[in-house]
């Protein structure tokens, strides 16, 4: 059964964040992976049916999960519940637990992992090119990869869930820097598991070796301090 | 351990976002960042993977302060984030 992962890439945020799953988790799962100008309503409608599991990586509202330069793939309201029935959610999104993930478990999704409220953190703009090495980003982002990867060895979602929490309380116990610290408890305060905890996806192979970095990154298409 | 100007920054973001505090948690800010940040990394930036929100995707560290005194949005972000308080 296919992977829906949902990488959008055309700014910092969507960069760094896809840069860490497009590194840790894209290698593990079969497509479909929908990266860059992929990450879109259509290429969604077309693999999510047929997916165990969706990852999304985008910009998000209470209401809306988007992906490639903030077109709508989820809203509150304007999906086929076909897309989401039985599956393991995952987005790494803003605000997408409030009324999104909600609807997502009302339309029988089997477990939404989420945030309330936004999803921050400090990366390295530097490191736009090759943002899987930002050891900045990482500090917050790894607990995400560390969460998913739990998932995608057969744990439960309520285990993948607390081993992101403990990456946050790991991290930010060892943090120096007080606003890196600070993003880390806040991600950590604003996690949310909605569905069944006990829910399951099909476990994938592990990674046992070092892989080496994607090949390609697109340059981002939008000014990207925007 | 948080430095002294952390806590500056903390309190000044408790206010209420009014000129006068957006003022005072710009100056805390740009002081803790002349002790905190800037070690080794060469552009830090805080992001985030908000939508309509009103504050910017991105914004360098160094131009926190600005963003601070100048959009009450990013202020109360702020505040939620440092200070731990919903606005």
């Amino acid at each position: 059964m296919p992977t829906a992962i949902l990488m959008s890439d055309f700014d910092l945020p969507t960069r760094s964040a896809s840069g860490f799953l497009l590194r840790y988790i894209a290698p593990r799962v079969e497509p479909f992976q929908l990266f860059s100008f992929l990450a879109r309503r259509l290429p969604f409608q077309l693999s999510a049916p047929q997916s165990d599991i969706i990852i999304g990586v985008g910009h998000g509202s209470k209401t809306s999960f988007t992906g490639q330069n903030e077109a709508v793939i989820l809203e509150v309201g304007k999906y086929n519940p076909r897309e989401v029935k039985g599956k393991v959610i995952k987005l790494l999104s803003c605000q997408t637990g409030v009324a999104l993930g909600p609807d997502l478990i009302k339309n029988g999704a089997k477990a939404f992992l989420g945030y309330e409220d936004d999803y921050v953190w400090v990366m390295d703009s530097d490191f736009a090119s090759k943002p899987w090495a930002d050891e900045l980003a990482g500090t917050c982002l790894l607990p995400v990869i560390d969460g998913l990867n739990a998932l995608l060895d057969g744990k439960t979602a309520k285990e993948a869930f607390d081993v992101e929490l403990q990456g946050y309380t790991r991290n930010a116990a060892v943090e120096e820097d007080d606003l890196i610290k600070s993003c880390l408890e806040f991600n950590h305060d604003n996690a949310v598991l909605l569905g069944d905890t006990s829910a399951r996806v099909r476990s994938r192979p592990s990674i046992t070796i070092p892989l080496p970095p994607p090949p390609i990154i697109l340059p981002v298409s939008r000014p990207i301090l925007s | 351990m948080s430095n002294s100007e952390w806590e500056k920054v903390k309190e000044a973001l408790r206010k209420p976002a009014t000129p006068e505090a957006m003022r005072e948690a710009a100056e805390a800010f740009a002081q803790y960042e002349k002790v905190s940040l800037g070690k080794g990394n060469s552009r830090p930036t805080l992001v985030n993977l908000g939508r309509g929100t009103g504050y910017p995707h991105a914004v360098p560290v160094d131009k926190i302060p600005d963003e601070l005194a100048t959009n009450p949005q990013f202020f109360d972000l702020m505040k939620k984030i440092v200070a731990r308080e919903k606005s």
